[in-house]
């Protein structure tokens, strides 16, 4: 029970502390303290040290305790940079949004955390629109047009998209007509059990909408368009954090869908949507980033590149699922290595242009030589995790080659059209007029990157056995016996 | 009775696609969110009880009240401009909701043969939706966007009625709660792009593209 209390009650009293102390230090503070504390007790339920109390409404399954302890892995880290993010002067008007920040963040904290570990199909839907809800004054940061428009489509599409998730899971209570469920709750487990008995095409509808609504919020292509420009015009860490945390949690509605339906005869109509969805996104990602102009959209891009992967990972099964479990941990913490260190870019040349960026790696040392290593990272080159989670993936891809052609061409396109986008900001030399600024200090985004790209060289090298202990857990709860 | 009150809905929705002055769409709004609280209450009029009244109530509250005061506010704040401009012939819309709708209900006869449900409800839930959908795909103006989606919110609320779901009222109170917010975030983004941009439609919101 305490640690439920820690996981959900602490946020609340964060966010109160957060709504009336005025003081940005106390509420940095406060908010560290909550995120430390919640990373802890994620730590503890994740390698069962402790087991928490558990009831209709609250779960924490393998799948639960892996992606609980991914958002508070990010969460952590995005606060712990937060404060000298808002301690950079960059415009006025941005004043406000900062009085709103840390609140939001622990909104964001609380309801993320909830959605993850609820076992309630409503109460899921409503902690995940709460996140929409914290997140977007965030991505309003800098009060400008493009934020303001991004703001807006982000709230308008994801709402919308969340609505229609709503009727896929309205769809699950009606498959369960005439059945032992019907005019139950909407309780996972209780579903998981009885999934046999369920009527196969409304279970097909509700896969249908949940997969759709949620897709974009998740940023598989074609409703991605709302992700990318909430991504890429939000402030950095807010960027990194829905990057690394938010997708995930939206990803776990469709996840949960799809554990009932691996129980019965409709499994293979699921797996065949995600595949297709996560192809699409990977030609999506193929196709715009050779256009790509601005660097954030690039990173944004990369996500819905990796979410794809992810999702036609799930979507072939067996090893290429326990690799897309994987990949959504390595891809997280890769994303918050990127994010932070384009926003120091950012900061440094006040624009998100890449032909406006030019000579990063002797401008600035420490940024440019982390993003590069974040780059490779993502690019899934070895040591780091990505390599072996991706070929996971591949090597569950065998049994289809054509499948795994499309994806390698892909994937090899992708990371040309990324390849010269960031060589071409850390070492393309400055004309006449161009300027180069600065040399910079090493601060604590530095020191956020360095440690979690370190962490991505150790995860890759040497698995520890309790993630490969939840990630086994998780394929058998989905059937898959690795 | 609840048929009759989803057919009384339906036919809020056939006014909505004809009208054209904006103050129309908000008292249209404002009968769903009665319509909705009444379906609510009906079968459980024999043997009410404060517990089964209070999420009707609350809906009453927000869906009537609330949101349709609020959206008033914003349309006299901005001064808004009183008549829609549709980027469809209201005649050609007229024939695409009712074209959509009778598939809907004919769709739900059929279905209602193999899976218990209600169909003129569940039809006028559909129906609900798809006009909201259309109205957001066919009007320009962004406050137009935010009546629309209340409208298929209310299509999803009817919907859940129909189905008899169980939701804890926790669940039920937060999902309101939540589509409040969602209306008042929308809201204060409109008064800022009305102070922003020089319209409030959605031919400003062209920025963000590759």
């Amino acid at each position: 029970m305490s640690i439920l209390l820690v996981l959900t009650v602490l946020p609340l009293l964060s966010i109160g502390v957060c709504y009336f102390v005025p003081s940005r230090k106390v509420q940095y503070i406060i908010s560290l303290f909550a995120a430390i504390a919640h990373l802890v007790c994620s730590y503890l339920v994740f390698s069962g040290i402790c087991i928490p109390a558990e009831n209709d409404f609250i779960r924490f399954d393998a799948l639960s305790k892996l992606f609980l302890l991914i958002l508070s892995h990010v969460y952590f880290w995005v606060v712990l940079v937060s404060y000298s993010y808002l301690n950079r002067p960059l415009i006025v008007k941005e004043e406000k949004s900062k009085k709103l920040y840390f609140m939001m963040l622990n909104v964001y904290l609380f309801a993320n955390t909830l959605a993850l570990i609820s076992n309630h199909l409503g109460m899921f839907w409503v902690a995940a629109e709460t996140t929409t809800l914290s997140i977007a004054p965030l991505i309003y940061y800098y009060r400008d047009k493009e934020s303001l428009e991004a703001m807006w489509k982000y709230l308008f599409l994801v709402s919308v998209g969340i609505a229609f998730a709503f009727i896929g899971f309205l769809f699950l209570a009606l498959s369960a007509g005439g059945t032992a469920l019907e005019g139950q709750q909407l309780l996972i487990t209780s579903f998981t059990r009885s999934a046999a008995q369920l009527n196969p095409i409304w279970l097909k509808a509700s896969f249908i909408f949940v997969f759709v609504g949620l897709s974009t919020k998740i940023g598989i292509a074609p409703m991605h368009p709302g992700d990318i420009d909430a991504t890429s015009n939000a402030p950095s860490p807010v960027a990194a954090l829905m990057s690394g945390s938010l997708r995930g949690t939206a990803l776990m509605g469709v996840l949960r869908i799809y554990q009932i339906m691996v129980r019965t005869g409709t499994a293979d109509f699921a797996r065949t949507i995600m595949i297709i969805g996560g192809l699409f996104s990977l030609f999506v990602a193929f196709v715009f980033m050779f256009k790509v102009t601005n660097y954030k959209r690039m990173l944004a891009y990369s996500s819905i590149e990796h979410l794809g992967l992810i999702t036609l990972g799930i979507g072939t099964g067996g090893i290429a699922f326990a690799g897309a479990m994987l990949h959504t941990v390595f891809n997280s913490l890769t994303k918050v290595v990127l994010f932070l260190t384009a926003g120091n870019i950012h900061r440094a040349y006040r624009s998100r242009e890449v032909n406006s960026v030019w000579n990063v790696l002797q401008a600035m040392p420490w940024t440019g030589w982390l993003f590069l290593f974040g780059f490779f990272s993502i690019i899934a080159m070895p040591p780091f995790g990505i390599f072996f989670s991706e070929l996971m993936i591949f090597q569950g891809l065998l049994t289809k080659p054509l499948l795994l052609a499309a994806v390698l061409f892909f994937l090899f396109f992708i990371f040309v059209g990324m390849s010269k986008t960031v060589f071409h900001m850390l070492y393309t030399a400055p004309s006449v007029e161009q300027t180069t600024i600065i040399s910079e200090k090493f601060e604590i985004t530095h020191f956020a990157s360095l440690t979690l790209l370190v962490l991505l060289i150790a995860l890759g090298l040497c698995m520890p056995a309790q993630l490969c202990d939840i990630v086994g857990q998780i394929s058998k709860d989905f059937g898959i016996i690795l | 009775m609840e048929n009759v009150l989803s057919i009384l809905f339906c036919l809020t929705l056939l006014y909505l696609v004809i009208t054209s002055r904006l103050k129309t769409y908000v008292s249209i709004l404002r009968a769903q969110g009665v319509l909705l609280s009444a379906i609510m209450v009906f079968p459980f009029l024999h043997h009410l009880s404060v517990h089964i009244l209070i999420i009707p109530l609350m809906s009453l509250v927000i869906k009537a009240i609330v949101i349709p005061r609020f959206i008033n506010k914003i349309i006299i704040d901005l001064d808004v401009h009183r008549i829609v401009e549709p980027s469809i012939q209201p005649f050609n819309f007229l024939l695409l909701i009712v074209a959509s709708m009778s598939t809907i209900f004919v769709a739900a006869h059929v279905l209602s043969g193999y899976t218990p449900i209600e169909p003129i409800p569940f039809a006028s839930a559909f129906s609900a939706i798809v006009t909201g959908i259309f109205l957001i795909i066919f009007r320009k103006k962004l406050i137009i966007h935010v009546i629309g989606f209340l409208i298929l919110e209310n299509g999803i609320f009817l919907f859940g009625t129909s189905v008899a779901a169980e939701m804890p009222t926790i669940v039920e109170l937060g999902s309101m709660l939540d589509v409040f917010v969602v209306v008042f975030l929308m809201g204060i983004a409109i008064n800022k792009i009305s102070s922003t941009f020089a319209k409030q439609d959605v031919t400003v919101l062209g920025r963000l593209k590759d």
